[in-house]
């Protein structure tokens, strides 16, 4: 079917949730020149289509449910959420209204917004779930006691005064098994529909029937659905879509079985006048009528009597887009009725009905239009036979090209003689639509009329291309996005297919010394290699996690210290590389916690996919799976791990540009700026004292104001061990200086210790500490049966503790790789004096003991100073084994 | 988990809340003397709230024992305001009591979380000795009956005064299985006098005369349910001697009447009734019981009159949803909800009683007050939806369609030959459109999805059935009034009419054979068809037409066979057309059946629709007499011919 032609027009925007309207509460009335508008909050908004502002704003007591209008008084009925129906009247309003200036926003109109107190409340009933105005009177849905309950209360005429509102009856009904387990509960989120059709008797009878939404329903259709007793009382019928699927109707004039009895509501051994005319299955939204037929011609004048033509067609429609139509079939003599059931893509949000034979339902992506206009074509007789009905086979629906419309009404201004379609967006955008009939098309035009049409058919070509190349832009992204995801998987599927071997994409780290807007500090440098088949495309991401080591020497410092650095990677191409460099600290400003572990990973963002457009989860949640592995935490990206390596101190050493001293001079003063010694002293102190939780101010004196005594420490390490791992038994580099470049290794500064051979080096710590790395060959004679043990002995000295420690922790840790690695190989060590090596332990034993009472009853004052001193004695002896690795 | 026993909260608290309960029980006593109404109702709600709120601040800390016996006073009076509150009857279980037995138990280092309340309140009255707690436990038991009494647990209410009976005197009150004794049980329980530092705000001793009245009246509906009338009229008088509203003394008495009357007492249930209304006149369904009492008497105008009264009655003012005022918080309407009452003292509306006057005074044959009842009542039809018209199957109002005949009838008894017209035509325009063309009883294609709308394509067929009888008597009771009118042609058109439609049954399987036991509206449709072809012989033996009315009085003999009627009218016929053996062949036929045999049948048979009798009584053969004399005259010539 053709799209209609159609024009749209914006008119205001309300504010919205985040995520938009939901569909169900929020509601559009139109009458005459005003729009009623609730979007599901508080507020009622009142909008005057004319003058294109904003007229007044209502404010209710909670969430408002339904909002219906009764023209004669003016007044508007609000059902507000577990609370009731309030009242409000326009009239006595609208010379306040004359203040409010037309934004569109309500915050800044703030002198529109009436509240609307409990006084107004005029059915407090927190059970309440639905209601509807027929003339005079309401009729209200509420759910009690694991039933529904229908109620018919009459308005009080602007004459009379007393008594209020008094209810006229009230009938009982539980249509199947509904309604739910939680008794009195909030009902689900799925309201009921209720919708009022008159007999055509009523009609006639002269009285202005106000009803919105409500409708005429033609006989014999209204004989046939409600029965003759029902037509003959002339009695308006209730039709309710409940949440479960049931359409039922409800006889207004028969609602009761008997008046209440004093106290007893007790009608359960009654059967209620309520018929179920359908299920339908799933939640119903809407219910409606339309003409199908267009009346003949001699009906015409009948047409002019009795105003508007009743329908002779309901349709209820379900959310999940089931829907129902019911006609009559009066081809032959006696008339049935006939029911068909039509499946629209669902969800449908709302509904409505046009004065002729279409009926316009909005789901998520479109507003359709759908023809129940359907004559059977008689002149072809097999025809007739084959699709017996006065109701379509099948619907072919139209679409409008307006998303997201949470709230549809039909508004027909008087003025114009045409109808619009009234919408509001789920964004909270209050929209018209002009609706070009069909029926315009078969008139004969006049020259003027052909020129509107001409206009409006250019205004309809512009929409098209408009729509064409938003369509076109949407199927473009869609395209990218699918392409970024394909080579996103591709990507993933390499890295982690190959988590045994070499990673194809691969990241190495190392530290340096450079010099940086004057200041030389540590930097690392990440060097990004792609050896896989596929390039990363823009989108990718580096991410590289600085962790301090919880082994760190400050204890407080725990795992949370870690700090993300993110680069975009924009296209790295198979083969390639790319290096990527970020500053650790500089020697004077930030202290820097050695060791540190580097995480590398990469990510990939998915919502960069969606564009920028669509910020809702929802589409994600399209794309991914929930329990998808390769998500990361929250769900927005792809995370794969690359590598994990630690930096410490032997990689961050400096070295003088020269090659360093072959021989140790004595420590004269640390190559950068020689610190100031008070300086010196209180950054020593904080620094020793921390580990203990011994305050700075009680240091002993004894560490000395000028040259500070060198920390020092040491490990002994079996020279076999070394030589073995080293591999250099075949070269002719003394033991000690391989070892010292297996030590340097990966220091990038440390390349000139190559060249010679060269023992001890001295160094500068990142915060500028000096540091003394000495290697020399020991022999170890008493620890063996078999004779002397040859060592190697590492000695570390530094003047500041703490860079001593950092250095010690850096060697220790290389050499615990290297043990382990060779007792994987199982080389077993060579004879050892145990009784030798008992005693060395049980000294160390002694001495952890000792430090360890000392540690655990810190005395203060000039008592403290001496303990403070001692236990930097016994931490100092435990630095220095005696003891040797084999 | 035990919690520090015996530790009294600070001693401020307890006085506070003493205090409060105090102050709110005092200013309820000056409201409700003040009067009632709407502020009294406010104030109710208000109460409530107040001392629920102290309740829950109570029971924020452990229970004590030096407290609970003001915490007990505290949840009876909640519980009494909750009453107040409710507008309807009580429903639920009270869980506020079990929540006060609980605490009792905890105090006492007991526990009972898993037992059910019965089971509660015997470990309770059993363990708990405490002198102080006597007597708000007796309360509470007092409201545990009255929960209970509303849920007609009248076994559990007499388990719980037989533990107390037990408890108190263990010699004197034997354990008797008898629920019967429930009453005697209840009347030996002394209700305790409250404490003026405890006061509660409706005493115990008068809950205990609410409590026995409420027993009476139950039980009394329930012999009166079982059909034990001697036992359910002892204890409804006892009921009404008992202490109660004159709203409640109203209904016991109306079912006292209703009692009587099942007993075949109709003057004893008269005399109830009265009382039932002289002590409180709104209890209008004691008129509708009169009214239903006097026709059993056949005492037709005090039947009518007291009908006229009651559709007044309920005119002036129609019945107020349970207004009552919260003249007491617990009242014996809350208590006595039981569908048999319900039943009993069912209102009827205004529309209802119309019509029953209407169909009284047409059944008795008062037509120009029918006619005038029947067209007020029409009138009420159109009427806004302020005038309800119920529908159910225990209305006293048949299908709209009935109606509208049954006024085209009245009208047409009353000579309105053209409203009668006009009324039938409202029957038949409405009832076209539903009528099925055809009627088979199998119907070979499958039920359309439309099959929920209707109910079923069975009720659907049966309702086009009815549809058709109902268009069918409309064409018959047009073709009388034409026929009335004087305008033969017209009468036999409509008579036709009719006949042309219930061709549409007979041809297609309905009542080809008349089945042992018809469907009763294949029944009614016979009837029609029979009074249908009388009604236009007659036209056509008035038109002269005497062979087309032959066939029709033929026809109606075969479906009534030996209806008097008809043969006469046969007779009649066949004399006219001067086939004189045969007239009296079969004058003689009928006048030698036995007169007795017709009555006997039509009293077996179904009642005729009240529409259709006055079409009978039309059918009446006039000329019974001559025509008998002319037989009897040429009978006596036939007979002497031969001789000659």
């Amino acid at each position: 079917m053709a799209q209609v032609g159609h024009r749209v027009d914006y008119l205001a925007g309300f504010c919205c949730p985040v995520g938009g309207l939901v569909a169900g509460k929020p509601r559009v009335l139109c009458h005459e020149n005003e729009i009623y508008l609730s979007n599901g909050s508080e507020f009622v908004y009142v909008y005057d289509q004319e003058g294109k502002v904003l007229k007044a704003v209502y404010r209710c007591p909670d969430r408002v449910w339904h909002v219906e209008l009764l023209p004669q008084p003016r007044q508007l009925y609000i059902l507000c959420a577990q609370s009731g129906i309030y009242c409000v009247s326009l009239d006595q309003q609208s010379r306040l209204m004359e203040q409010t200036d037309g934004d569109g926003q309500e915050s800044n109109c703030p002198s529109g917004v009436f509240p609307v107190d409990s006084d107004a409340c005029i059915f407090p009933d927190s059970s309440l779930c639905m209601f509807t105005l027929l003339n005079n009177f309401v009729i209200t849905l509420s759910q009690a006691h694991g039933k529904w309950w229908m109620k018919l209360h009459e308005l009080p005429r602007p004459e009379q005064e007393s008594p209020p509102y008094r209810q006229v009856s009230e009938v009982g009904f539980c249509p199947g098994p509904q309604p739910g387990e939680e008794e009195d509960g909030p009902p689900s989120r799925f309201l009921p529909v209720l919708c009022c059709a008159s007999s055509p008797g009523t009609m006639g009878s002269g009285e202005g029937l106000w009803c919105s939404g409500g409708f005429v329903l033609e006989e014999p259709l209204f004989s046939l659905l409600f029965g003759i007793d029902a037509a003959m009382l002339e009695s308006p019928m209730i039709l309710c879509g409940f949440p479960d699927g049931q359409l039922c109707s409800v006889p207004l004039k028969a609602l009761s079985s008997s008046p209440p009895v004093d106290g007893c509501h007790d009608v359960s051994n009654q059967d209620p006048p309520v018929k179920i005319l359908h299920h339908l299955e799933e939640p119903i939204v809407f219910i409606g009528a339309l003409r199908t037929e267009r009346r003949a011609a001699e009906d015409a004048e009948d047409e002019q009597l009795f105003g508007d033509s009743g329908c002779d067609c309901v349709v209820a429609v379900g959310h999940y887009g089931k829907m129902v139509a019911v006609k009559a079939d009066q081809r032959e003599e006696a008339t049935v009725p006939e029911l068909r059931e039509y499946y629209l893509r669902g969800p449908i949000l709302c509904a409505a009905c046009s004065s002729g034979s279409r009926m316009y339902y909005s789901t998520h992506s479109d507003i359709s239009a759908v023809d129940l206009d359907w004559v059977g074509d008689s002149s072809d007789p097999e025809d007739t036979e084959s699709c017996t009905g006065v109701l379509p086979p099948v619907l072919s629906p139209a679409s409008l090209s307006i998303c997201s419309v949470v709230a549809l009404s039909l508004s027909s201004r008087a003025s114009e003689g045409e109808s619009e379609l009234l919408a509001l967006s789920a964004k909270g955008r209050l929209m018209t639509c002009d609706l070009c009939s069909p029926e315009d098309a078969d008139v004969e035009l006049t020259p003027a009329e052909a020129g509107r049409r001409i206009k409006e058919l250019l205004s309809g070509i512009g929409n098209t291309s408009e729509r064409v190349s938003f369509l076109k832009k949407a199927v473009d992204q869609k395209n990218r996005a699918l392409a970024s995801l394909n080579q996103v998987m591709n990507v993933s599927a390499a890295l982690l297919s190959s988590q045994e071997g070499q990673k194809p994409i691969a990241c190495t780290v190392t530290a340096n010394w450079s010099c940086l807007l004057l200041q030389d500090t540590v930097t690392i440098s990440c060097l990004l290699e792609n050896c896989s088949e596929y390039s990363l495309e823009e989108g990718w991401t580096l991410c590289v996690q600085l962790l301090a080591s919880p082994c760190a020497l400050e204890e407080e410092s725990s795992v949370d210290s870690a700090t993300t650095f993110t680069f975009p990677i924009d296209h790295l191409l198979p083969g390639n590389k790319r290096e990527l460099t970020l500053p650790l600290g500089s020697a004077a400003d930030t202290k820097l916690d050695l060791p540190l572990t580097i995480s590398c990973a990469l990510y990939y963002s998915l919502r960069d996919i969606l564009g920028s457009g669509s910020d809702s989860s929802e589409a994600l949640d399209d794309l991914l799976p929930d329990d998808s592995p390769i998500l990361s935490p929250d769900r927005e990206g792809i995370c794969l791990p690359l590598s994990e390596c630690t930096i410490d101190m032997l990689q961050c050493l400096r070295f003088e540009s020269s090659p360093p001293g072959l021989d140790a001079s004595p420590p004269v003063a640390a190559p950068p700026a020689p610190p100031d010694p008070v300086e010196t002293f209180l950054k020593v102190s904080q620094e020793q004292t921390e580990p203990k939780g011994v305050k700075a101010g009680e240091l002993p004196h004894a560490t000395g104001e000028g040259n500070l005594p060198p920390s020092a420490a040491s490990i002994r390490v079996s020279s076999e061990l070394l030589k073995n791992t080293l591999k250099t038994s075949g070269s002719d580099v003394p033991l000690s200086c391989a070892t010292l470049r297996w030590l340097l290794a990966e220091n990038a500064g440390a390349e000139a210790l190559s060249s010679g051979n060269v023992a001890s080096v001295r160094g500068a710590a990142p915060d500028g500490g000096e540091v003394q790395l000495l290697v020399r060959e020991v022999a170890m004679n008493d620890l063996s049966p078999a004779g002397p043990i040859q060592a190697v002995e590492i000695v570390m000295e530094s003047p500041s503790l703490a860079d001593m420690c950092r250095m010690h922790h850096a060697v220790i840790r290389r050499i615990q790789a290297l043990v382990l690695e060779q007792a994987a190989q199982g080389s077993g060590p060579p004879d050892l004096r145990m009784q030798y090596l008992r005693q060395i332990q049980a000294n160390h034993e002694m001495l952890l003991k000792e430090a360890q009472t000392l540690r655990d009853r810190l005395p203060l004052g000039e008592e403290g100073a001496t303990t403070a001193e001692k236990l930097l004695h016994i931490y100092r002896q435990l630095r220095n084994p005696s003891l040797v690795l084999l | 988990m035990k919690r520090r026993r015996g530790l009294s909260p600070e001693p401020g608290c307890p006085r506070a809340w003493a205090a409060e309960n105090r102050a709110r029980a005092e200013r309820w006593r000056a409201v409700w003397s003040a009067g009632h109404g709407e502020t009294a109702a406010q104030e109710v709600r208000q109460q409530r709230a107040g001392f629920e709120q102290l309740l829950r601040r109570m029971r924020g800390l452990p229970a004590a024992l030096p407290t609970l016996p003001l915490e007990l006073t505290v949840l009876c009076n909640s519980l009494l305001f909750t009453v107040g509150a409710s507008e309807s009857a009580i429903k639920g279980e009270a869980e506020g009591i079990r929540q006060g037995l609980l605490r009792v138990l905890e105090a006492c280092g007991a526990c009972g979380q898993d037992l059910s309340t019965e089971e509660l309140w015997q470990k309770v009255l059993q363990e708990v000795t405490v002198k102080e707690l006597q007597a708000p436990l007796q309360h509470l038991r007092a409201l545990q009956a009255a929960w209970w009494l509303a849920a007609s647990r009248l076994g559990s209410v007499a388990g719980l005064f037989r533990l107390l009976s037990n408890t108190e005197d263990p010699g004197r009150a034997h354990c008797s299985m008898d629920e019967n004794k429930l009453l005697s049980l209840l009347k030996a329980w002394q209700a305790p006098t409250e404490k003026a530092s405890l006061p509660l705000v409706q005493s115990t001793r008068h809950l205990k005369e609410i409590l026995c009245t409420t027993v009476a009246f139950l039980q009394g509906l329930q012999e009166l349910e079982a059909g034990n009338f001697t036992t359910a009229l002892s204890l409804l008088q006892e009921a009404a001697g008992g202490f109660c509203s004159k709203r409640v003394l109203a209904q016991i008495y109306t079912c006292l009447g209703c009692c009587a009357q099942r007993m075949g007492k109709p003057q004893t249930a008269l005399q109830h009734l009265k009382r039932a209304l002289q002590v409180d006149f709104q209890c209008l369904p004691a008129l509708s019981h009169a009214a239903e009492v006097y026709h059993e008497l056949g005492e037709t105008d005090v039947e009518l009159q007291a009908l006229a009264l009651l559709y007044e009655a309920l005119e002036k003012n129609p019945p107020a949803a349970a207004s009552c005022s919260p003249y007491f918080l617990i009242r014996i309407e809350l208590l006595v909800h039981t569908p048999v009452l319900a039943s009993l003292l069912c209102h009827r509306h205004p529309s209802e009683v119309k019509y029953l006057l209407a169909q009284r005074c047409l059944q008795e044959g008062r037509v120009a007050d029918a006619v005038e009842h029947y067209l007020d009542f029409l009138a009420l039809l159109q009427e806004g939806l302020q005038q309800q018209v119920p529908l159910n199957s225990s209305s006293a109002l048949p299908r709209i369609p009935v109606v509208f005949l049954e006024t085209a009838s009245a009208l047409e008894q009353a000579g309105r030959h053209e409203d009668a017209i006009t009324v039938c035509e409202e029957v038949i325009s409405r009832t076209t459109r539903l009528i099925l063309r055809v009627f088979r009883v199998e119907e070979p294609e499958c039920p359309s999805p439309g099959a929920g709308l209707t109910g079923g394509l069975l009720s659907q067929k049966k309702e086009s059935l009815c549809c058709l009888a109902w268009r069918a008597a409309g064409y018959l009771h047009q073709g009388w009034a034409w026929a009335k009118m004087g305008k033969s042609k017209e009468a036999i058109t409509q008579f036709s009419r009719c006949l042309g439609d219930l061709c549409r049954v007979q041809l297609c399987g309905f009542g080809v054979e008349p089945a042992e036991d018809p469907l009763p509206e294949v029944e009614v449709l016979q009837k029609i068809r029979f009074l249908s072809l009388t009604g236009r012989g007659m036209q056509f033996l008035e038109l002269g037409r005497h062979k087309e009315a032959l066939l029709d009085f033929q026809h109606g003999l075969q479906i009534s066979p030996g209806d008097p009627t008809a043969a006469s009218y046969l007779v009649q016929t066949l004399w006219k057309l001067n086939r004189k053996q045969e007239a009296a062949a079969c004058w003689q036929k009928l006048s030698h059946s036995p007169p007795g045999e017709d009555g006997q049948q039509e009293g077996q048979r179904r009642p005729f629709p009240l529409y259709l009798v006055s079409c009978l009584k039309q059918t009446m053969f006039p000329h019974s007499e001559s025509l008998a004399r002319s037989i009897q005259d040429y009978l006596e010539t036939t007979s002497q011919d031969p001789l000659s």
